[in-house]
């Protein structure tokens, strides 16, 4: 087993998110600069999290507005994004699942295996999440037409 | 996952199509009638992907036909073992629907 340096890990992540959106969702995304450090989040109505442990652990959490959310949603289920409503959690847990799940092949192939856990989905409007461990996070920004999604790695430090 | 397995295939022409929620249930479904593919997720509750094909491989009753699995988990062993359970063929997530054709199409072809 091997270390993989952290920047070599977000661009997996990059690449990673970059993949489902084109495959599954059937949209293109334009990548923004990775933001390192515990700066505020972006306010969102939606954060769907996956859990990796293993060689490394971590987090893959995915943020987004509920207007993108339900874009995204009606995208995979063939739905206009008005009509979506119960359907968007469990269509965002499945792009998490996706991301991390890519994200966890590229990890074991380069020589760091992992598993994934399921994902969690929270839907609201006042919240933050907070990780207890010391951990090391990159936040991800995404435009995805004119919608900002972002996906954020949380490493716990070794 | 179902739903959007089912909206990719809408969309390949494949307007037929018998859903299951889990493993027990597409056990009773299969029971009921004929398919001609079966498409299953890896991860599901109740009876996990691998277990669902064991009991649909081990039922003589049943009649077996092609089974493709949806995984996120590209792992040879994970695919060694689907593949011994009696899996046709894997589509690793995600997917484009030209790959789903394909696979649909190859697994038909026999």
């Amino acid at each position: 087993m091997q270390a993989i340096g952290q920047e070599q890990t977000v661009a997996f992540l990059v690449d990673s998110t970059c993949e489902v959106f084109e495959k599954m969702v059937l949209r293109k995304l334009t990548q923004g600069i990775p933001i390192e450090g515990d700066a505020l989040r972006p306010r969102s109505n939606v954060v769907a999290t996956v859990s990796f442990a293993g060689a490394e652990s971590g987090i893959v959490a995915f943020y987004s507005t509920r207007d993108a959310a339900c874009e995204i949603a009606g995208a995979l289920l063939g739905m206009d994004p008005a009509e979506v409503n119960g359907d968007m959690p469990d269509a965002i847990g499945e792009v998490s699942n996706m991301i991390a799940g890519a994200l966890r092949t590229k990890m074991t192939d380069a020589g760091t295996p992992c598993a994934i856990s399921i994902p969690t989905v929270t839907v609201g409007s006042d919240f933050y999440t907070k990780y207890v461990s010391d951990v090391r996070r990159v936040l991800c920004p995404f435009k995805m037409g004119d919608q900002e999604i972002f996906v954020e790695l949380i490493r716990q430090k070794q | 996952m179902r739903r959007i397995i089912i909206n990719t295939l809408n969309k390949l022409g494949h307007t037929e199509v018998v859903e299951a929620a889990n493993g027990r249930e597409g056990l009773d479904r299969l029971a009921a009638g004929p398919v001609d593919v079966i498409i299953t997720d890896w991860n599901m509750p109740e009876m996990s992907g691998i277990e669902f094909i064991r009991s649909f491989r081990g039922n003589d009753k049943l009649p077996q036909v092609p089974v493709l699995m949806v995984t996120t988990n590209a792992a040879k062993d994970d695919i060694v073992e689907a593949l011994r359970a009696g899996v046709t063929n894997y589509v690793v997530k995600p997917f484009t629907p030209d790959t789903m054709r394909e696979k649909i199409e190859s697994v038909l072809a026999g």
